[in-house]
């Protein structure tokens, strides 16, 4: 028996999800204040209010393989990254900070909201270890969910975002009503 | 009461370092799991393990899987703190042997009660 393959069922099944049919905006900023909150203190929650990023800015971030495929990526200025290093580490901060120290602390913040992002997000789901550095590239614009927030008065950015890029569009789709099976 | 702690951050190794000193434990801790296994090794045997799951080296679930084989460690209780979440990933932590589930972010508050709820506080206290 053959069928006319319309195309329907092929477009629907090879459709990718982007992250905003997946997560919205007020969830990712929630598991942020949630993860500031425990990890950084109630006494200097993030504000939901926009900033503007400096120059020189850090970004951290962990990856997210599974039905969706991605990087949950925290940016903010490398001073802000600072100050967030020694509000993470309290009394245990050293005097001087190195990389590493920054690296680490920034790191485990963008581990820590990555694995609440990733619990929402359809699994099952492996989570990459925290790397930190310039931001991944956003390979499709379609696939970005991102908050901007201030802490301490500086900008920080969540950004939820596909490491895949967009898929092509067909140029001729009439012509998959010619397919048999 | 002895905890060891296993994390690959400093920053989070600190953070629960200090929750569980609070708690009165004595504390050592770890960068990953094979470096929890040498303490062990060593012979100082914590009545608590707080490790977490994305380590390299070796992982949270592999260090578990290895103290529960070996019969010497059988009485050490195995919390896995992680922002590991989903529910299949919980499922297989204590499936492997870890005794408890602390998801990453937590608080003070969280980190007591399900040490109370193991039996494990020294005594009454307060944070």
């Amino acid at each position: 028996m053959s069928t006319t393959d319309t195309g329907e069922r092929r477009r629907s099944s090879d459709a990718r999800p982007v992250i905003t049919d997946l997560i919205d905006e007020a969830t990712v900023q929630s598991i942020g204040e949630e993860a500031w909150v425990a990890l950084v203190g109630e006494e200097e929650p993030l504000v939901p209010l926009l900033g503007k990023l400096p120059d020189d800015v850090l970004s951290s971030w962990v990856d997210v393989v599974g039905p969706w495929i991605g990087s949950v990526v925290l940016t903010t200025g490398r001073q802000t990254a600072a100050e967030l290093t020694r509000a993470l580490l309290g009394d245990s901060a050293p005097e001087l900070l190195d990389h590493e120290d920054v690296a680490d602390a920034f790191g485990e913040i963008a581990n820590v909201v990555g694995g609440n992002v990733k619990a929402a997000l359809p699994g099952p789901s492996a989570l990459g270890l925290p790397e930190v550095g310039d931001a991944p590239v956003v390979r499709n614009p379609a696939d970005v969910c991102r908050v901007e927030v201030l802490w301490r008065g500086q900008a920080l950015a969540i950004s939820v975002q596909g490491a895949l890029p967009p898929l092509p569009v067909p140029s001729h789709p009439h012509h998959e009503k010619e397919v048999s099976l | 009461m002895r905890a060891l702690v296993i994390d690959d951050s400093r920053a989070m190794r600190r953070i629960v370092t200090r929750a569980v000193e609070k708690l009165g434990f004595e504390v050592r801790d770890a960068g990953h799991g094979r470096e929890g296994l040498d303490v062990l090794d060593e012979g100082w045997i914590p009545d608590l393990v707080c490790v977490d799951w994305n380590m390299p080296v070796m992982d949270g679930l592999q260090f578990v899987s290895a103290v529960r084989a070996n019969p010497t460690w059988r009485n050490v209780t195995i919390m896995m703190v992680t922002s590991e979440s989903e529910h299949t990933q919980i499922v297989r932590a204590l499936a492997a042997g870890a005794h408890e589930y602390v998801i990453k972010p937590f608080t003070a508050d969280a980190l007591r009660d399900k040490l109370a709820l193991l039996g494990l506080l020294p005594q009454e206290v307060s944070l």
